[in-house]
């Protein structure tokens, strides 16, 4: 889909992300990953409550979203946070929001213009 | 689970009673959201009010809530010109109304994008502010956290 600056309609990226994160342990073994770069499945799963296979799968899920890269390091499989896509998705609220501040204060302009101002 | 969100708010100097009829009078809307045209409006829970977004596309929303003059809300399929708003394709807008003294605070949320809850020790990491806590904020945090590595 094309990605229009400031349009609404550039939500692809934004939702697989969103959907990515939505999972509260993909969220802890991003965390996680952000403390400990260059790690592996089984250095995550050692701290977290569930198997090395599951932490296959989540990060498989945040690698096919581009919130994570990997790279095979002799027998082990190592991986690291990209933050552009974190970072793109902020960009994307933070229009939103702006989108929102515009509006209200076009609401406020047109409440305020029919009625005498009051005094504080 | 906590849904994503972005809240917004603003203090108008104006009557409640004058504030909700610029959000929901046809002539209003298409000024504050639209190209200048009032809009078509059905103002009903169900009804539809349709926002043309310019180059975005037209969009028929699907109103939820219609209590003058406290809460108006609405469904907005912000990613499908065109379609009807239905829960699966649409975030939801609500807008709450309240008097403070001699204005009126009008508060604007919009959720759905994604489910997303922070868990609490990203709070304490990521310098959390509950007082300013909206996905907006939690998400820069989310971005600048990852960029520090």
């Amino acid at each position: 889909m094309p990605v229009p600056s400031g349009g609404r309609d550039s939500t692809d990226n934004v939702d697989s992300v969103l959907a990515a994160l939505a999972d509260p342990m993909r969220r802890r073994i991003l965390d996680l990953l952000a403390g400990h770069p260059e790690s592996t499945a089984t250095l995550l799963a050692g701290e977290l409550p569930v198997s090395r296979q599951a932490v296959v799968q989540h990060l498989a899920v945040l690698e096919s979203v581009e919130l994570v890269a990997s790279g095979r390091v002799g027998r082990e499989r190592r991986y690291r946070v990209r933050p552009e896509r974190l970072t793109a998705t902020a960009s994307w609220m933070r229009r939103v929001a702006q989108q929102w501040d515009s509006r209200l204060n076009a609401i406020r302009l047109l409440a305020e213009a029919a009625e005498p101002p009051v005094d504080d | 689970m906590k849904p994503d969100r972005i809240e917004r708010d603003i203090v108008i100097a104006a009557p409640i009673e004058r504030v909700w009829k610029v959000l929901t009078a046809p002539e209003h809307v298409g000024v504050w959201f639209g190209q200048g045209q009032p809009v078509e409006i059905d103002l009903r829970p169900g009804g539809t009010m349709v926002l043309d977004h310019g180059i975005h596309g037209i969009f028929p929303t699907r109103i939820v809530t219609v209590e003058e003059p406290q809460r108006f809300s609405y469904r907005w399929a912000s990613a499908h010109p065109g379609e009807p708003a239905t829960e699966e394709n649409s975030t939801l807008v609500e807008f709450t109304l309240s008097t403070e003294g001699d204005k009126t605070r009008l508060v604007v949320v919009e959720t759905g994008f994604a489910s997303l809850e922070i868990p609490p020790e990203r709070e304490a990491t990521a310098g959390y502010d509950s007082h300013t806590a909206g996905w907006l904020e939690v998400t820069g945090n989310l971005a600048r956290y990852a960029e520090q590595l």
